[in-house]
């Protein structure tokens, strides 16, 4: 351990700061613009349905959902009772099914199935952004700057920080406020999304092109299910949501509500 | 362009057409503004703002409904060159502006042949296939138009505006309980709407004011004050649910004391009696409220004149029944 009390001092070129510092800053910065706009060209929107029966099929649970939550606030017993009854005896017998014909059999592995493997396709896209700029940087960084101590952070810290700031460099007496290289990199790595926001305006810019063309086509709907999600086995469980649910309505009493409330107010 | 946004939502959600007119008649000056910033090369490409595009479309509406078919054309040209023709959006609206612009029955014929062939090809092609439907309803086929609409909904059970344009056409065949339904479908899918609220209000009181008294009629009236009590409760100062409470209200009282005598009530839930005269009253001193300000502030009153005016007149023969 260091002496306690006497401060560490090591003389450091300044050239450190120039070619070492300011140059990992500087590529993180410039790799993460890339990235990010790497990963608007790649984004590829979601495939909307292509016939009708397919678009039912995928709305209908989203309707079966809509009927759970809101009921309450809409619908009174009876035309409630009607609307149950008809979702679960459609949910149960498959109505709403693409193809009514292949209900039960096991759903087509993603693997093969081509739109389960379109959707993997993009994961992978998303990971590999990610995974080979990341890998690149970090052994060009490994190969020319290991080893470097570039700066010394104007405030104290614990010596659990060590492995953290100090990476790359083996010596067990090093104060804990000097940074090496190599951690410099990964401080960046994680520490700079608030400059991507100012830079590429919060992640907005990323999500505007997707935004505009969704306010354009409307009916390029939500896709409820996964790849390689069995539609049938979704629609049962909510039949038996659907089933289980008790019926109140915040229309009952609600003339006490507003005379209580609204008419009072206005000193009625 | 931003502020010409804001206008032009608050033009197409209200039925004004001073409002239309004056906001179609600025088409001119905005076209010619978007037209000089993208004729020089070296200006620096903004970030484009999507509002933009929604206001054109706003503009697009307006002119056609004013009759500027002109600047109608220079709107949907702009969108088609930014969207391109196959967008789903652009072809709904260069279906509409051939309707508009049609003259003769035989072009809405061939409107209607050119959306087939489109629906042919892509059968899910949501804009198109209401358009389809709106020119059937326009051609005065509305069975066939319900048609069309039930078979979208099928496809779309999610839509709420396809829903809302399917209780107007089933009640303009007046088959209400049809109406009602389609209404209640819409609410289930936006529930915290106000405007919905008061129109299953509308819808039911209509429904039931057309039939003959018994118990039934009073249940639906007694539903209808619920659903416009409850669009009260949404928002506070909502014109149109006065007006309903008021009218709804009066009606059930004005049949109550001519029911009650053949048989006691409470065999129904409606209302106690005490508390329908209490509503009664207290929509009617709101609606008086609501007619005298806003008819003093010029704004609201360019904004909503045909409501206010329909406000004083059921204001007047509620005094003249009571008198």
């Amino acid at each position: 351990m260091a002496v306690q009390g006497l401060e560490q001092t090591i003389l450091r070129d300044p050239a450190l700061f120039y070619w070492i510092m300011f140059p990992i800053t500087v590529v993180m910065i410039l790799t993460g613009i890339l990235r990010h706009y790497a990963t608007v060209l790649m984004h590829s929107p979601p495939k909307p349905a292509s016939t009708l029966a397919e678009s039912r099929e995928r709305l209908s649970l989203i309707r079966g959902v809509n009927l759970r939550n809101h009921a309450c606030a809409v619908l009174d017993k009876e035309s409630f009772e009607q609307r149950k009854s008809y979702m679960v005896a459609a949910y149960q017998s498959g109505a709403f099914l693409k193809d009514p014909a292949n209900r039960g059999q096991p759903p087509a592995n993603p693997m093969t199935d081509p739109a389960g493997m379109e959707a993997m396709m993009g994961m992978m896209k998303g990971n590999m952004m990610m995974m080979i700029p990341q890998t690149l940087i970090m052994s060009w960084i490994n190969a020319f700057f290991s080893g470097f101590v570039i700066l010394k952070l104007p405030f104290p810290l614990t010596i659990r920080f060590k492995s953290m700031l100090q990476s790359g460099v083996l010596t067990r007496d090093l104060d804990v406020r000097w940074v090496s290289s190599l951690s410099w990199y990964f401080l960046n790595l994680f520490g700079l999304q608030s400059v991507f926001g100012f830079i590429l305006g919060s992640d907005n810019a990323a999500s505007q092109m997707a935004q505009q063309m969704g306010a354009m086509n409307p009916a390029a709907g939500v896709n409820p299910f996964q790849p390689g999600q069995d539609p049938d086995k979704l629609y049962r469980s909510e039949a038996e949501n659907l089933e289980v649910m008790e019926h109140f309505c915040i229309l009952d009493g609600i003339e006490e509500r507003i005379l209580h409330n609204i008419a009072s107010k206005e000193g009625f | 362009m931003v502020q010409s946004g804001r206008e032009a939502f608050s033009t197409l959600h209200s039925s004004d057409f001073n409002a239309t007119l004056r906001f179609s008649q600025q088409a001119p000056s905005i076209l010619s503004q978007q037209h000089g910033s993208s004729a020089n090369i070296f200006s620096i490409p903004t970030a484009e703002n999507p509002e933009q595009h929604v206001a054109m479309e706003m503009l697009l509406l307006a002119c056609l409904r004013a009759g500027d078919d002109k600047s109608a054309k220079l709107c949907l040209e702009q969108l088609s060159q930014r969207f391109g023709p196959s967008n789903e959006k652009i072809m709904g609206l260069r279906g509409l502006y051939k309707e508009a612009t049609a003259e003769k029955m035989s072009d809405l014929e061939d409107c209607l042949r050119e959306y087939d062939r489109i629906l042919a090809e892509d059968p899910v092609n949501m804009p198109v296939r209401k358009r389809r439907v709106a020119i059937l309803r326009s051609m005065s086929r509305p069975l066939d138009a319900i048609s069309a609409l039930v078979e979208l909904l099928e496809a779309v059970p999610t839509d709420a505006e396809a829903w809302c344009e399917l209780a107007d056409l089933y009640q303009s065949q007046g088959m209400s309980s049809q109406a009602i339904f389609s209404i209640e479908e819409a609410l289930l899918i936006s529930p915290h709407s106000w405007n919905l609220h008061a129109l299953a209000g509308e819808l039911l009181y209509i429904g039931a004011s057309s039939a003959e008294v018994d118990t039934s009629t009073c249940r639906l009236i007694s539903r209808s004050i619920r659903l416009f009590s409850r669009s009260i409760e949404l928002c506070e100062n909502y014109l149109r649910g006065y007006y309903g409470l008021a009218l709804a209200t009066s009606f059930l009282l004005e049949k109550q004391s001519l029911l009650s005598i053949s048989q006691n009530d409470s065999s129904f839930d409606t209302q106690s009696l005490p508390t329908l005269q209490k509503l009664n009253a207290f929509a009617i001193k709101k609606l008086h409220d609501l007619v005298k300000s806003r008819s003093s502030e010029y704004d609201e009153w360019e904004y909503s004149q045909s409501e206010l005016i329909a406000a004083k007149g059921l204001l007047d023969r509620l005094k003249e029944s009571a008198a």
